[in-house]
């Protein structure tokens, strides 16, 4: 079968009404529950896995689909205007769609939002149909190595983020590996920082962090903050959608992002969280004005918005095609295949072309109704912010803790955030970087696992850093990436300091 | 425990109709209201699925809703702990691990998996299956433990120190009188991604992970550690009394239903005659070995069996692991 | 300010963290081999560029202005009382009344906030709980203090 047949086949499948209207549920659902901040898709793919018992393959992994991107944007939403992002690609979207929103221009930023996932997933689509093949293979190609100099560039990458010193942003992101460690360590199965708390036995939980350093700071720092500013003008309709001049910044971010995405998303694990941490800093690097960054700048919110969506549309290379999924989410469709008696795998083009192809034309069909669904929304959400913060803030805080609680139904979650919250807004009232915490959190554990695993493929021997070609690339780049960085930030120092005194 | 103390009205209402009632009759009428089932994995994990296959015609069976509580980590110990933390009206479904296993791997456990826990009945069992990659230069069990004669020559992924793949295949290694490279993963995913790449040479896995890679022709199953061939696939071999193995191998890991200690005999017995009854069904059977597990119905003592038999000979496997460290 | 205070005070804490990071998983985690790491090896590293990390961030602070931020006191105790409340309070008097409480608590601090406002508030939001986490998600919550979830 060609790629035009499978198309005009997976058209097919896609546009029976059944498949419409799950796809369409879905996306609405998506986009509810991910609002809410801290229950992203998990937690709505959760709520929605019994129905999927009792409906065609097709309708269910297309309902599951539409939600999975619902919600993605749907966290989106909550960043932009709340600060509440419930995962770390979501974090990248609040440091400059939060200070757009602050600025009066939420209606922008969440457009912003919402038009660079659209183009991200039919660009990511694209890449999809066209690169299948070859990006099925990447997956095997990488090795422990690969993926642990991959991480440490991408650390170095994004350290470059932070605003202010680079010893300030590079202990934010040692801080975050190091409560990255807390937990059962992967390799030796002893248990790290855990004081004998079993609840920590599987690490801190990253909604709580998330929340805590983002969300509840931001709400302590913003009570009287906020009662003194009052509520942000009202914007006409106009203000609501961008000028010409921001279409015209977004589509560099969107392209760029979309490639980043795509091909990171195709490798299992953190694809999506490490392409919008470095489109987000590939952006800031090209900018003409890279200090507008953290300011608002809509190139922050275009380019890893279309990252992260384009990565979540090429995650499904690995899961379809080789039977491995990347994240809990991707191992929670695989289930839902095998419960119908699909084995993902190898075979599955062959053994299922409805089902691959069906999926495919379905994810922009899916992407298509969020878009038309969510931008009569945008006006609702804007007007949201018209509520008085003392009216909001409460029912903020009670919502990010049935969040985290929703997660594994864990008191002391809730009590780790209260904790992190504090701690949180310390941090920030002293111009640290909460979300390269929350990125050396994330990754950390991931270099650790693969730093080790790839010395005991060598049996201990650090060449195969170098020996691998994929290996060796990444380190250059990183090495090149460093002494770059070094000589810009000692320029830019000497300027900046003479500026401020 | 304050939600014991607020709960004390109906607990002397209940205890009063325990006086009146035979503890026979109680069971018939036993449950007043939903019944909690805390599963130690995230929804659509495979321990969540069987238990989601087998709770919805138990729901039927008892006339009230039985509800699927996620309470994922620690490898499974966590619900168990939420279980014994919860009380009346509260089950588990688990895997092997938090059972036999856990007491000696998480030095905190928090409870005795003998003295703490009511076995109620086996759900189901899966073995592993001794996967390596295509291009592996044998083709069978005895060639395999030939390329491995030199200690550590061949290296194997499991899922994580302690786990039941890292576990088997020592207890394989011990067995066969070969040195075996151990590389831990987090997921099946993962050693499966591992072993395409040609990074590590084999792994115990799950059939249903090596399954699809075997049928695109990118993997050789050399063994399963079942007693009997195993259904979903029947062309493998056992390992047990094949290339001088013992007879007697046998690795396997089962889901269980589990109460907490102390929970009324009569309901126990109750569960566990619905939980026969729901694992006699053929489409149950189906569903279940669709996903690589094999439906092992039995009595409440089969299972306490098990336990004692799993906890001694796992132990002994951590024994050995230990010390070579 | 003559010193910048904020970056004196977190880089010696920061100092300080790794250093108590660096030592503990000294004395508690095998540190291992290059071919075998242990678990300490990270941990260890990590703390010991922690420490470093914070002193590069503490010593030119020392002879540097900085500026003042007020810290948001009240603000702080308050909400992270009210959340210890809830994660305290969810398992024994279920999700309503916690609500209520935690509403209450936590609005102590808003501007403009009579008794009579934060009443009306906190069954607002708790009405809201009702609809969106068990109406519509269904989620597994214990409702009333004791009663079955």
């Amino acid at each position: 079968m060609t790629t035009v047949d499978g198309l005009a086949h997976g058209l097919a499948v896609a546009l029976q009404p059944s498949v419409l209207i799950y796809s369409l549920l879905g996306a609405v659902l998506g986009t509810l529950v991910g609002v809410l901040p801290g229950i992203g898709a998990m937690a709505a793919i959760t709520l929605l896995l019994p129905i999927t018992y009792y409906i065609s393959s097709e309708a269910a992994l297309v309902m599951l689909a539409a939600v999975y991107y619902g919600a993605q944007y749907g966290g989106a939403v909550a960043s932009i205007l709340l600060r509440l992002p419930g995962t770390p690609q979501s974090a990248v979207t609040t440091l400059d769609g939060y200070p757009m929103a602050q600025q009066g221009r939420a209606g922008v930023a969440l457009f912003t939002a919402m038009i660079s996932s659209f183009a991200g997933s039919m660009l990511g689509i694209v890449i999809l149909v066209l690169l299948a093949g070859w990006l099925s293979g990447l997956a095997t190609s990488f090795g422990a190595a690969d993926y642990a100099a991959m991480m440490v560039m991408g650390l170095v990458a994004a350290s470059t983020i932070g605003e202010g010193r680079l010893a300030k942003s590079l202990a934010m992101v040692v801080l975050g590996v190091i409560l990255g460690c807390v937990g059962t360590d992967v390799n030796s199965g002893a248990q790290r920082f855990t004081f004998g708390q079993v609840q920590l036995i599987d690490g801190i939980n990253l909604v709580a962090l998330a929340m805590g350093l983002f969300g509840l700071a931001e709400i302590i720092g913003n009570i009287r903050k906020a009662e003194r500013d009052g509520p942000p003008a009202r914007v006409s309709l106009r203000e609501l959608v961008p000028t010409r001049d921001d279409l015209r910044r977004m589509v560099a971010p969107i392209t760029r992002g979309t490639a980043l995405g795509g091909f990171f998303g195709a490798l299992p694990g953190t694809g999506s969280t490490i392409s919008s941490f470095l489109s987000y800093a590939l952006e800031r690097r090209v900018a003409r004005q890279p200090e507008r960054f953290g300011k608002g700048a809509i190139e922050g919110v275009a380019g890893p918005e279309a990252a992260n969506n384009s990565a979540s549309i090429t995650a499904f290379v690995p899961t379809l095609t080789l039977g491995i999924p990347g994240d809990p989410i991707m191992a929670l469709m695989l289930g839902a295949l095998v419960i119908h008696g699909i084995q993902p795998g190898p075979m599955m083009l062959e053994a299922n072309p409805d089902m691959f192809w069906g999926l495919v034309v379905s994810f922009g069909i899916g992407n298509l109704f969020l878009l038309v669904l969510n931008l009569p929304l945008i006006g609702i959400w804007v007007s949201m912010l018209r509520i008085p913060f003392r009216w909001l803030y409460p029912a903020i805080i009670i919502f990010v803790c049935l969040g985290v609680y929703s997660v594994r139904g864990s008191t002391f979650d809730i009590v780790m955030v209260a904790a992190i919250g504090a701690i949180g807004y310390a941090l920030t009232q002293a111009a640290f970087s909460p979300a390269l915490l929350l990125l050396g959190f994330v990754l950390g554990p991931l270099i650790e696992t693969n730093l080790r695993r790839a010395l005991l493929v060598s049996r201990g021997d650090p060449m195969i850093f170098l020996e691998r070609p994929i290996a060796c690339g990444f380190v250059i780049a990183t090495f090149a990436l460093l002494i770059y960085g070094f000589v810009k930030r000692s320029d830019q120092g000497s300027q900046a300091s003479s500026v401020a005194d | 425990m304050i939600c014991c103390q607020t709960r004390r009205g109906a607990a002397v209402a209940a205890f009063l109709t325990g006086c009146a009632l035979s503890s026979a009759a109680m069971a018939q009428d036993w449950p007043a209201g939903p019944v909690h089932v805390f599963v130690g994995f995230p929804a659509g994990s495979s321990p969540d699925t069987i238990a989601r296959i087998v709770a919805e015609p138990l729901a039927e069976a008892l006339g009230q809703p039985v509800v699927v509580e996620n309470r994922p980590g620690a490898g499974g110990v966590i619900a168990v702990q939420q279980m014994l933390a919860r009380g009346d009206d509260s089950f588990g479904i688990n895997i092997n691990g938090p059972l036999t296993t856990a007491q000696r791997l998480i030095p905190d456990l928090g409870y005795d998996p003998v003295a703490d826990i009511a076995p109620v009945g086996l759900i189901a069992t899966s073995p592993l299956v001794l996967a390596v990659g295509a291009d592996f230069p044998a083709d069978d069990l005895a060639g395999f433990i030939e390329a491995a004669a030199e200690p550590e020559a061949i290296s194997y992924g499991s899922v994580g120190e302690g786990s039941g793949a890292h576990l088997t295949a020592e207890l394989f290694a011990n067995a066969a009188g070969v040195q075996l490279f151990h590389i831990p993963f987090q997921s099946y995913a993962e050693v499966t991604t591992s072993i395409l790449g040609g990074e590590i040479d084999s792994g115990f896995m799950a059939p249903s992970a090596a399954l699809p890679q075997v049928e695109a022709g990118t993997m050789k199953m050399l063994g399963v550690t079942s007693a009997e061939p195993f259904a979903q696939v029947p062309d493998v071999p056992v390992i047990a009394g094949t290339a001088g193995l013992p007879e007697n191998f046998r690795a396997e890991l089962w889901n269980a239903f589990i109460a907490p200690a102390g929970t009324d005999p009569a309901v126990i017995e109750r569960l566990n005659a619905e939980l026969n009854t729901i694992l006699a069904d053929e489409e149950v059977r189906e569903r279940l070995l669709a996903m690589g597990w094999q439906a092992q119905p039995g009595t409440p003592d089969d299972l306490a069996q098990r336990i004692r038999d799993d906890t001694a000979l796992w132990g002994g496997v951590i024994d050995t692991v230990q010390a070579a460290e | 300010m003559r010193r910048d205070l904020y970056d004196l005070g977190w880089g010696a804490a920061l100092a300080v963290t790794g250093f108590t990071v660096a030592g503990y998983a000294w004395a508690s985690y095998d540190m291992g081999s290059l071919r075998r790491m242990g678990p300490g090896f990270f941990p260890v590293t990590l703390g010991l560029l922690l420490a470093g990390l914070g002193a590069l961030i503490a010593i030119p602070a020392m002879s540097r202005p900085g500026r003042f931020r007020p810290f948001a006191w009240p603000e702080t105790i308050t909400v992270v009382t009210a959340l210890l409340v809830f994660g305290l309070a969810l398992d024994r008097l279920g999700i309503l009344l916690t609500t209520a409480l935690t509403v209450l608590i936590a609005s102590s601090v808003a501007p403009r906030g009579g008794l009579g406002w934060r009443l009306v508030l906190s069954a607002a939001v708790t009405a809201l709980v009702w609809v969106v986490f068990l109406r519509g998600l269904n989620m597994s919550l214990p409702v009333w203090p004791g009663a079955p979830r």
